[in-house]
């Protein structure tokens, strides 16, 4: 009798665990699928495919793989907050610390993408002190580095890339760049000393000129109105003509060095998009 | 042990359907798990994939609830002419019926078509059997408030609402029937005889002080300096406050035409938040709970 029950039940465990292997073997099937789409860049019906096997993977076992997927596939087609938030739910569902690293990581790379600097930099100092993570530094210090590329402040991507050996190429552009771009404020004041310096400074010579003579001029006559005592005169040609050349040549400067940058990086984030073959945001 | 052996035949030959009836279950594109799945993508709102799923399910299927939600999902997404062309479709036969023929409606109205929309209406209104008679008669008035059809008599539209909503609709009524609009000639020639006076009219004050006040210190420099004999730069004052003058005065006619455009969009958006509150007067179903 004993060993009739015992039999009876390893039979029923046998069908059991039978039946959880087929019903396994066709979400692996259904992973699969999902990710060869995946694979050939059809991301609205890869995110469908791994939607469904979330839905009915009762056991929960592909939940962080398929959120990261469909997270993955989000960001591919620039809907940036359902990739959080899918990375998030990955994040939730990680089993150990590489995976919640990855979801972790793939967050702060959509928020480098999406501009949202200030927060990748939050979450990149919040993994920074985690102690959990202290074998992951230079990893960290090389999305501070692209966060920093994103937020225009290329001196401090640069230190960043410094920490990481293997990344010199990153550091050198990096630097380049900090090198090559003109410095606004410093246009602005030699502008403000000399009219038309800050349009020199930036290359641009005639609208220098330009600047330099109209306000020349300008303030020629309303020193000689003021001198010849014609203080009404004065007021006017200062008010309605000199300061209006004066605080145009002060624009003028600032949004010349500004397009400048603007070429310089966007030549560098042109290099970084098209032709540096490292990990990208 | 022959007992135990004839009852391990028996358990197997039973377990085998069940692992079919398994398979069956686990199918994942089986009819009835695309619906199962629809529905929860439904629930998730997101009702791109939702339709996909359920166009699916109804190539092999028909289910009248399945066909509603299409329409609803679709509506949902802004997709009103699709939205239009399902409930279009939903059988007569269908407890969705007077539902669906509601929501063509609001699909319509939603896509502006009025000429049809009045149309349906009217075919719907002739059909004793349909149960939202009243529904449809409230989002029928309320659609004279968008179009510029004559508004019918106020009591006629008023009656068709209850009664805690009468005063809303009677302002919108107000509203539509003597929009509180500036009119740009009055506006310029307010500002032609005191220059300012038309921005002040059409509620720019602080634009209408600062005209008045450029235009009368350029006249007064204009007379002071042709007194003095300083004749050009009289003309110059006088040039620059012709300038502001006829400026203010297209300036006055073009703030009045900005102010109406501004009431007109502030209207309408009213309009729509008050259609979207009361869900464009159609029952509310919950498909998620």
């Amino acid at each position: 009798m004993k060993f009739k029950t015992k039999s009876i039940l390893l039979l029923i465990f046998f069908l059991f665990v039978k039946n959880e292997i087929f019903s396994q073997e066709i979400l692996e099937k259904q992973f699969e699928y999902a990710k060869s789409l995946y694979n050939k860049e059809q991301y609205f019906d890869s995110i469908t495919e791994f939607k469904r096997l979330l839905f009915f993977d009762s056991s929960h076992k592909f939940n962080f793989l398929a959120d990261n997927y469909i997270g993955d596939a989000y960001k591919m087609g620039a809907k940036f907050s359902d990739a959080i938030h899918y990375y998030t739910l990955a994040e939730i569902n990680a089993k150990n610390y590489n995976d919640l690293f990855l979801a972790k990581v793939n967050i702060i790379r959509v928020n480098i993408l999406r501009r949202t600097t200030d927060r990748a930099l939050q979450l990149l100092d919040s993994l920074d002190n985690d102690g959990r993570f202290l074998n992951r530094k230079k990893e960290i210090s090389y999305w501070k580095g692209w966060t920093f590329i994103f937020a225009d402040k290329w001196n401090m991507a640069s230190e960043e890339f410094a920490i990481i050996d293997s990344n010199k190429t990153l550091q050198k552009l990096c630097e380049k760049v900090d090198k090559e771009k003109y410095s606004v404020v410093f246009a602005q004041i030699i502008s403000h000393l000399i009219p038309g310096a800050g349009q020199f400074y930036t290359g641009h010579y005639l609208s220098g000129l330009m600047s330099l003579a109209w306000n020349g001029l300008w303030g020629y006559l309303a020193v000689k109105a003021f001198i010849n005592n014609r203080i009404f005169d004065g007021f006017m040609i200062t008010n309605f003509l000199w300061l209006r050349f004066y605080n145009g040549n002060l624009q003028n400067s600032k949004n010349f060095a500004e397009e400048r940058n603007l070429k310089i990086t966007n030549k560098a984030l042109g290099y970084l998009q098209f032709d540096y073959v490292g990990t990208k945001p | 042990m022959n007992k135990i052996f004839f009852l391990v035949v028996i358990i197997c030959t039973v377990s085998f359907p069940q692992v079919n009836n398994s398979s069956k279950s686990m199918d994942l594109f089986s009819p009835i798990n695309v619906k199962k799945f629809a529905d929860y993508l439904f629930c998730q709102r997101d009702y791109l994939r939702a339709s996909d799923e359920y166009e699916k399910y109804l190539l092999n299927n028909y289910n009248d609830t399945v066909a509603f939600k299409i329409g609803i999902a679709n509506m949902k997404m802004g997709n009103f002419d699709i939205a239009s062309k399902k409930f279009s479709a939903v059988s007569p036969k269908s407890v969705f019926y007077d539902l669906s023929k509601l929501e063509h409606l609001k699909a319509n109205f939603r896509i502006g078509n009025f000429y049809d929309y009045r149309n349906l209406y009217e075919d719907l209104n002739l059909n004793q059997d349909f149960k939202y008679t009243f529904e449809a008669r409230e989002l029928y008035n309320f659609s004279y408030f968008f179009s510029d059809a004559s508004l019918p008599p106020r009591n006629k539209i008023l009656s068709e609402f209850p009664q805690n909503e009468q005063p809303q609709i009677n302002q919108f009524y107000d509203w539509k029937s003597s929009p509180p609009y500036k009119s740009p000639l009055t506006a310029a020639i307010l500002s032609t005889v005191v220059p300012g006076l038309g921005k002040i009219y059409t509620q720019e004050y602080s634009d209408g002080v600062f005209a008045f006040i450029t235009v009368g210190l350029l006249g007064y420099l204009a007379y002071a300096n042709f007194h003095a004999n300083h004749n050009f730069r009289g003309w110059l004052f006088s040039a620059l406050g012709t300038g502001f003058y006829g400026g203010n005065i297209y300036g006055s006619a073009a703030s009045a035409q900005i102010y109406n455009a501004k009431i007109s969009f502030q209207f309408f958006d009213d309009l729509k938040k008050y259609l979207e509150e009361h869900n464009y007067f159609i029952p509310l179903i919950n498909f998620c709970k």
